[in-house]
């Protein structure tokens, strides 16, 4: 293989060089200040101008593909700049904006640390970017580790001293643990085709699944280092525990940006072709997963007191919800509608779980302080306009019309029942109603129930970025609703490059 | 224009009731509104064509183009009616909760409103997931006025309405999925358009659940009968009735219940034709068994808002009895009878709402001997009852003739039962209005007479009473005034039953136009 690249390589992966070079701004000034606690620009500041320089980059790549038309391959054709890889992009660069926007206000996280974790977050970023541009399973498992390593440090990093660590421990070793199971499935996996390149992989898949036994036995192990970083049921355990301890701005890029790239990579896994029809082994193990992801993230979810543990629960159904879309997807004959609503339903659960998770960030006034539904007493007569916004979004993320989560549970059913798949959508909506009763929980205390005097539950009031987050979360989940249609082009076109 | 302005003019009052600045001119502000709203939606009238059949004033526009949603709003002689009992009904509700409701009376008002838009959609919508958005859109404030203003267990009970009737209406979503995808099959486009759906020809095997037809059939059927309630599914009622302020009895009871039993007249039937002929038997029974069983519990229940709870579930069994007989008297009564048990169990709603500021007490057994001490309140609450009662001359006789004789020429059996039912209503209700009004004077009128309090109404509160005992006395006599508009409609739904269609009045050129012609 001959190792040799041209400017075109370096432009279609610009958005990532850019991060990079832009992640050790903070931490070069920092030196350069003479390890003195840096000022807000030199971190936060420098950060955030390269995510948005960065985000400058994938328009540009965006424009270029327009142009060209169709998908670009970079680096040997070890990374695929498509459709589906620009919007990777940019909702990366977004879930990154906003995570370092509550980062700013998070307590836990403040101090003279912050240009070195503003230096993990973006390489974070670079690493789900890897992940989701990846067209080599190896390629993947190194965005993989990249983007983990950087998260259980920011983790670790925060002040609280129990739960943080703990979490982080607890990441590091059943995350390595998966990692290999990982890397030991895409060892059968080369050991059977003789490849790691998944174009490779794809001409041979859908001969090999029928005969070939180790290859089985690689899908199934890859599989499940995958759907362990997406928290699918029976591989969640880490979820709760990690979600609750880590500080909120990082749960909240956790829950979002390393779901998202990890689906895309998915995606692109399983549209090689392995998964023939809905009665395969494959496709029935997958269903099984999905159906008992939405039931138990549902109905474990009931009895959580914590508010963070409730939203880790429900990120754990959600992922079964999205797992509904991928069986769609990978299965000939609904592959486009799949594709698309696993990504239009990314997107609204990545607004709204951003959104949900910094209204948590909004009550924790110290570094330590956990969050429980009950403090959300009588929220609506001392904060109105939170309230409301909270409201939305849990009304969106138990998928009730009007808002966009409606239309993204509509469109994940709507690509099962295409396929037929009638017993995993009939569990879905079933389960879903369930989570009406959690999410309006805290619309009970918030509006129903009245705080003692003087036990009233104060919110932060300096923290201007966390509410910014909110406000445009819940506007959003309202009016991404009714245009639908106009997000849903949006990731028809990028999957359109896809086929 | 006009029905998406009668639609989400209710948005905008909202809004507007956001901006007052004081407390205290909230309820003048929203009492105005909504009589301009009532007013507005007369208009309909105008407009409206009886002579036609047709879909009309139609409004038709794009909105999830890939998914073939429209935004897809129609009106005809079924709908028509429903439309103006929630237009009609809310301006009273702002002034029957004059007093009752003393906390957070502005977001009281904005709820009322977008409840007022999300039953209004629910009933213009002909696009099957336009119809979803709003009938589960519906949940969303009715939960916060019995959640926020109710009684002692009302997060109970607001819990059970809200994950009851959303249970129901998730299948329903499945099903209406699947029949858009089957237009897909049939056109090449997929469409959630009802007059689509109409045209769909679903497979229908005889004597077993586990056909295409019968699926579909009952994944709306259970949402629909949640949401009436039809018996087994109506244990949500009488929580939600007894925990709910005054206003939310009565726009539960007088518009939100309608929403099933017209999903009942406006899909279930058109679209499932042959699954509905087969399965009427079922439905006759539960109808039946709705009727009696809710009589019977009325009979015993100590709490007067419980017993007009009850008497709900047996009333809407009498809806569901004349839908199901498909004939023309059988469905016109029915959609009569919608209206009537919106008004009289409105009525009856707001009465025992006056009462029960006055006095806290609802148990029938402090009452007794009323009727000297609240003379006025006597007269109405006596009208009223005659109303719920069916007695000649007030509309509720109107409906329920119609719909025992729609009953007879369907199915004799079920019919002879439901005569019952009357008799029974007629017991629960008069021995009611005895133990209250009548006989030694109890408990409460004792107390407020030593207190010296009159416990009649007020003027205010026969402001409310008067247009209901007007309506009901108007249904009563002249029932053609309201009949002979929703007609046409009726006719050709029952005349069409295995074939139903329904075209788009074009209103520029006042030309039908065929929608789509059957391939049968």
């Amino acid at each position: 293989m001959e190792l040799s690249f041209g400017w075109n390589d370096v432009f279609l992966v610009s958005p990532a060089i850019v991060l990079f070079l832009f992640s050790l701004l903070p931490v070069f000034l920092k030196v350069i200040n003479g390890n003195k606690a840096d000022s807000l620009f030199t971190s936060y500041g420098v950060s955030l101008i390269g995510l948005f320089v960065a985000a400058g980059f994938s328009v540009a790549v965006v424009f270029r593909q327009i142009l060209e038309g169709g998908s670009q391959l970079a680096f040997s054709e070890a990374l695929v700049m498509d459709g589906l890889s620009s919007f990777a992009s940019l909702m990366v660069i977004a879930i990154t904006i906003f995570a370092l926007l509550l980062s700013r206000d998070s307590l836990a996280l403040k101090g003279e640390l912050f240009s070195e974790f503003c230096f993990l977050l973006l390489n974070a970023a670079v690493g789900m970017m890897i992940v989701a541009w990846s067209n080599d399973l190896i390629l993947t498992f190194i965005g993989i580790e990249m983007m983990s390593l950087c998260l259980y440090i920011m983790i670790a990093m925060s002040h609280e001293p129990i739960f943080s660590k703990e979490s982080a421990f607890k990441y590091f070793v059943l995350g390595s643990f998966a990692s290999a199971i990982l890397l030991y499935g895409m060892a059968f996996l080369y050991g059977a085709t003789g490849s790691t390149y998944l174009p490779d992989i794809s001409e041979m898949a859908a001969e090999m699944v029928l005969t070939h036994r180790i290859f089985i036995i690689g899908i199934l192990f890859t599989l499940v280092g995958f759907v362990f970083k997406v928290a699918i049921v029976p591989f969640h355990a880490w979820t709760p525990d990690v979600y609750q301890g880590s500080p909120t701005s990082i749960t909240a890029f956790m829950a979002t940006g390393v779901k998202v790239v990890v689906f895309i990579a998915l995606i692109r896994f399983m549209l090689t072709d392995f998964v023939l029809t809905p009665d395969s082994v494959i496709s029935q193990v997958l269903q099984w997963l999905a159906v008992i992801t939405m039931v138990v993230g549902n109905f474990v979810a009931i009895k959580q007191d914590n508010l963070k543990r409730m939203l880790a629960y429900s990120s754990i159904s959600h992922s079964g919800y999205i797992l509904v879309g991928l069986i769609a997807a990978s299965l000939p004959g609904s592959q486009v509608e799949g594709v698309s609503a696993v990504l239009f339903y990314s997107l609204s659960y990545a607004v709204m779980t951003i959104g949900s998770f910094a209204v948590v960030a909004l009550f924790e006034k110290h570094h330590d302080t956990q969050v429980n539904i009950n403090d959300l007493k009588g929220l609506s007569s001392s904060n109105p306009y939170v309230a409301f916004s909270l409201t939305a979004i849990l009304i969106s993320l138990a998928g009730i019309p009007p808002t966009i989560g409606f239309f993204g549970k509509f469109f994940i059913f709507s690509s099962a029942i295409k396929q037929g798949l009638y017993w995993i959508t009939i569990w879905g909506v079933i389960s879903s109603v369930v989570s009406v009763y959690y999410y309006l929980r805290p619309v009970v205390y918030m509006y129903m129930k009245e705080a003692e005097a003087g036990q009233e539950m104060m919110l932060r009031d300096d923290a201007p970025s966390t509410k910014f987050t909110i406000f445009f979360a819940s506007l959003f989940v309202i009016i991404a609703g009714l245009l639908s249609q106009l997000f849903y082009d949006l990731v028809g076109h990028s999957v359109m490059t896809l086929f | 224009m006009l029905l998406s302005l009668i639609t989400f003019l209710p948005v905008v009052f909202a809004l507007i009731i956001l901006a007052v600045p004081e407390e205290k001119y909230v309820r003048p502000t929203a009492l105005v509104l909504g009589v301009g709203q009532f007013l507005l939606s007369l208009l309909v009238f105008k407009d409206f064509d009886p002579s036609s059949a047709a879909l009309q004033l139609v409004e038709k526009t794009e909105w999830v183009r890939s998914a073939g949603i429209n935004y897809f709003l129609g009106i005809d002689g079924i709908s028509l009616w429903l439309v103006i009992l929630s237009t009609f009904l809310v301006p009273l509700i702002v002034l029957g909760s004059w007093t009752a409701i003393d906390k957070k009376v502005k977001g009281f008002h904005v709820c009322l409103f977008l409840l007022q838009t999300t039953m209004i959609g629910t009933f213009l919508a002909m696009d099957a997931i336009l119809f979803y958005v709003f009938f589960e859109a519906s949940l969303i404030p009715m939960y916060y006025m019995v959640g926020i203003w109710g009684g002692a267990r009302r997060i109970y009970a607001s819990m059970k309405f809200f994950i009851y009737t959303m249970l129901g209406s998730v299948l329903m979503l499945v099903s209406i999925i699947t029949l858009m995808g089957m237009t897909k099959q049939m056109t090449g486009q997929m469409s959630a358009s009802l007059l689509d759906f109409y045209n769909l020809d679903i497979p229908f095997v005889a004597g077993t659940m586990f056909s295409t037809q019968s699926l579909l059939f009952f994944a709306f059927c259970i949402a629909f009968a949640i949401k009436v309630p039809l018996f087994p599914f109506h244990t949500w009622l009488p929580d939600a009735h007894v925990e709910a302020p005054t206003p939310g009895s009565v726009i539960l009871a007088g518009v939100m219940l309608k929403m099933g039993t017209y999903g009942f007249v406006r899909m279930a039937l058109p679209i499932f034709p042959e699954a509905t002929e087969y399965w009427a038997w079922l439905f006759f029974s539960l109808g039946v068994i709705g009727i009696i069983y809710g009589a019977l519990v009325a009979m015993v229940q100590p709490d007067i808002k419980k017993l007009v709870a009850y008497s709900s579930v047996s009333h809407m069994g009498y809806i569901i009895l004349g839908i199901f007989a498909m004939n023309v008297q059988g469905i016109s009564g029915g959609i009569y009878q919608m209206l009537n048990h919106g008004i009289s169990t409105g009525a009856l709603f707001f009465l025992v709402g006056m009462i029960y500021e006055k006095t806290h007490t609802r148990k029938i057994s402090d009452y007794g001997g009323l009727a000297p001490a609240a003379p006025l309140f006597t007269i109405l609450f006596i009208i009223v009852t005659m109303s719920s009662i069916a007695v000649p001359m007030t509309n509720g006789f109107v409906g329920e003739f119609l719909i025992l004789t729609g009953t007879f020429m369907a199915n004799k059996a079920f019919a002879y039962v439901a005569v019952l039912g009357v008799i029974l209503a007629a017991a629960y209700m008069l021995w009611m209005v005895k133990r209250v009004f009548f006989g030694a004077a109890g408990k409460v009128v004792n107390e407020f007479a030593e207190k010296n309090v009159n416990l009649d109404i007020s003027k205010r509160e026969f402001a409310v009473m008067a247009p209901l005992i007007v309506l009901i006395f108007w249904m009563g006599l002249f029932p053609n005034h309201f009949l002979s508009w929703s007609e046409v409609s009726i006719n050709h739904l029952v005349k069409n039953k295995t074939s139903y269609q329904l075209q788009v009045l074009n209103n520029d050129q006042k030309s039908a136009v065929t929608a789509q012609t059957k391939s049968k």
